[in-house]
């Protein structure tokens, strides 16, 4: 089934490595270097200690749901799908990430727990691009 | 504090366009912005040549240029609704300083006709670098607009502090008392909009869902809407024929830009600007007699309300309950206008709550157009709370009226 939700174009400089990721079914997240602290969005510079020493790493893929919210409400492909949940995800890694969460009922969201687990997972968006998606494992 | 600017200068006066709220033939910010500017000059009788210092999100070359006016400051600072309490704070440093004398700060936005006019008008900048950390990050998981990124604040403050959808809901019914006493408000009556008048948590609860847990009656109106004040120095403040109404205190600060930087979902940076402004004022909280509190949402003027130190953490809410804020209540009064939830909300408010504070300190705020008896409060000091982008920007002033 085609994919009719928006897709971004990857931006090829700061971001290239985490969406080449994706692609490959994999979480790729900036490190420091220095401070050995991880982050996300990819910067430029580490927002923990400001080095422009930075590496690649791949991520657990593992978290817990930080808060969430059912959006009835949409635009453009999404608008299809409502109601949709999303939700900012705590990274083992301590960064976080917006998400819309599989594996929940958006007609019953005071039984979503804050704190659930959830994995990540990849979905084919177009031949060039994939996007991370979290299911709740719990 | 080293050159203290506090008191340094005053709001002179304020006013809005010649409409405002659901504007049924359509019009244009830049329409909105001139009517404004040019109501403000005739309450003042400070001439359009006088002013040497302008202000407004990222309109500032284009008001003066309408104005045929070079001024000596200009200012676009845009981080948000919040952003013209800033404005107010940069003209307060500027005049200080000793750089400008009047300073103008500017809002023209055709939230409203936005739609008739399909985006025209707006003045805002046509469409989004698809590069930017939203296009890559937020927009592909159907996040679009302010009540779906709002909505997981309120989430997390329900699960953090215990608070309910119902005591939220009571900020929208205490918000919707005030706008009953607000003729220009959209929802003064079931005359000026169906589902306007007086309204019950029930209501609140009722109404249709956007983002669980805001429903609509959560979350502000979309208008167009155009207002203007003039700040001017103490010496030049004191020479007009309004009554000036002192800036006591100013700050400003952010927390985050985007959402996923926002590290405790149930705090804001107003905590650091009102710490700021107080500091700024030599006031605390306790002296306040008059909150005019951001409202784009409910959940927004409660978490507000922790951050100016006006409830305890986690009791945001509590400053509406029993009608304590609500006209004659025995709290503070808290945005008297009627809000972003029932009074007017173009995409940004900040100008809103100037405009209102400002009338309530100069003691003008039943004026029969913005205001019928029971809206004026016997407040002579104010703190006034500006909120932009995801709670990402605060800005805080501490008015004080004249003696």
């Amino acid at each position: 089934m085609a994919y009719t939700k928006p897709i971004p174009d990857p931006e090829q400089y700061t971001f290239k490595p985490y969406w080449d990721g994706c692609k490959a079914g994999k979480l790729m997240l900036p490190r420091c270097l220095v401070c050995g602290r991880m982050h996300f969005y990819p910067r430029v510079l580490c927002p923990h200690c400001h080095s422009d020493q930075l590496e690649w790493v791949e991520a657990s893929g593992e978290g817990r749901i930080h808060t969430y919210a059912v959006q009835h409400r949409a635009f453009g492909g999404w608008a299809e799908e409502t109601p949709f949940v999303t939700a900012y995800i705590d990274l083992i890694e301590g960064t976080r990430m917006l998400t819309v969460l599989h594996g929940v009922d958006p007609l019953k969201p005071e039984e979503i727990k804050i704190g659930a687990k959830v994995k990540i997972e990849f979905e084919e968006a177009s031949d060039e691009v994939s996007i991370a998606y979290w299911r709740v494992v719990e | 504090m080293p050159n203290n600017p506090s008191m340094a200068a005053a709001i002179v006066g304020a006013a809005e366009s010649n409409k405002i709220g659901y504007i049924e033939e359509g019009t244009t910010a830049t329409r909105l912005h001139l009517e404004a500017i040019n109501n403000v000059c005739k309450q003042t009788g400070i001439s359009p040549s006088e002013i040497d210092g302008v202000f407004s999100v990222g309109f500032s070359p284009q008001i003066a240029e309408h104005l045929g006016i070079h001024p000596r400051y200009i200012d676009t600072t845009g981080v948000g609704g919040s952003s013209f309490v800033m404005h107010v704070h940069h003209a307060l440093a500027a005049i200080n300083a000793g750089i400008i004398d009047i300073a103008l700060v500017s809002h023209g936005e055709a939230g409203f006709s936005a739609r008739k006019n399909k985006g025209n008008g707006t003045n805002r900048p046509q469409g989004d670098d698809k590069w930017s950390v939203p296009s890559q990050f937020e927009v592909p998981y159907g996040i679009a607009g302010a009540p779906s990124n709002y909505a997981h604040a309120m989430t997390r403050h329900m699960h953090q502090w215990g608070s309910t959808k119902e005591d939220f809901a009571q900020i929208a019914v205490a918000t919707r008392e005030w706008a009953t006493l607000n003729p220009r408000a959209v929802m003064f009556s079931k005359e000026t909009h169906p589902a306007g008048g007086p309204i019950t948590v029930a209501d609140v609860l009722e109404s249709r869902l956007i983002a669980w847990p805001l429903n609509l009656l959560d979350i502000c109106l979309v208008t167009d809407h155009g207002g203007a004040v003039l700040i001017a120095s103490a010496e030049k403040a004191r020479s007009l024929r309004t009554t000036p109404v002192w800036i006591a205190g100013a700050g400003e600060n952010m927390s985050h830009w985007s959402m996923m930087e926002m590290q405790d979902f149930t705090a804001t940076s107003a905590a650091a600007s009102a710490n700021s402004a107080y500091k700024m004022a030599g006031m605390g909280p306790g002296e306040m007699e008059l909150a005019m509190i951001y409202d784009s949402f409910t959940v927004t003027a409660g978490i507000t309300a922790e951050m100016l130190g006006l409830t305890p953490r986690g009791e945001g809410p509590s400053l509406w309950a029993d009608r304590k804020a609500s006209p004659g209540g025995s709290g503070i009064p808290v945005n008297t206008n009627g809000g972003g939830l029932s009074f007017s909300h173009s995409g940004m408010y900040g100008m809103m709550l100037l405009v209102e504070a400002y009338r309530q300190l100069a003691g003008i705020a039943e004026d029969g157009v913005n205001g019928i008896a029971g809206k004026q409060t016997s407040a002579k000091t104010a703190v006034v709370n500006g909120t932009g982008g995801n709670l990402s920007t605060t800005g805080t002033l501490v008015l004080v009226a004249d003696d």
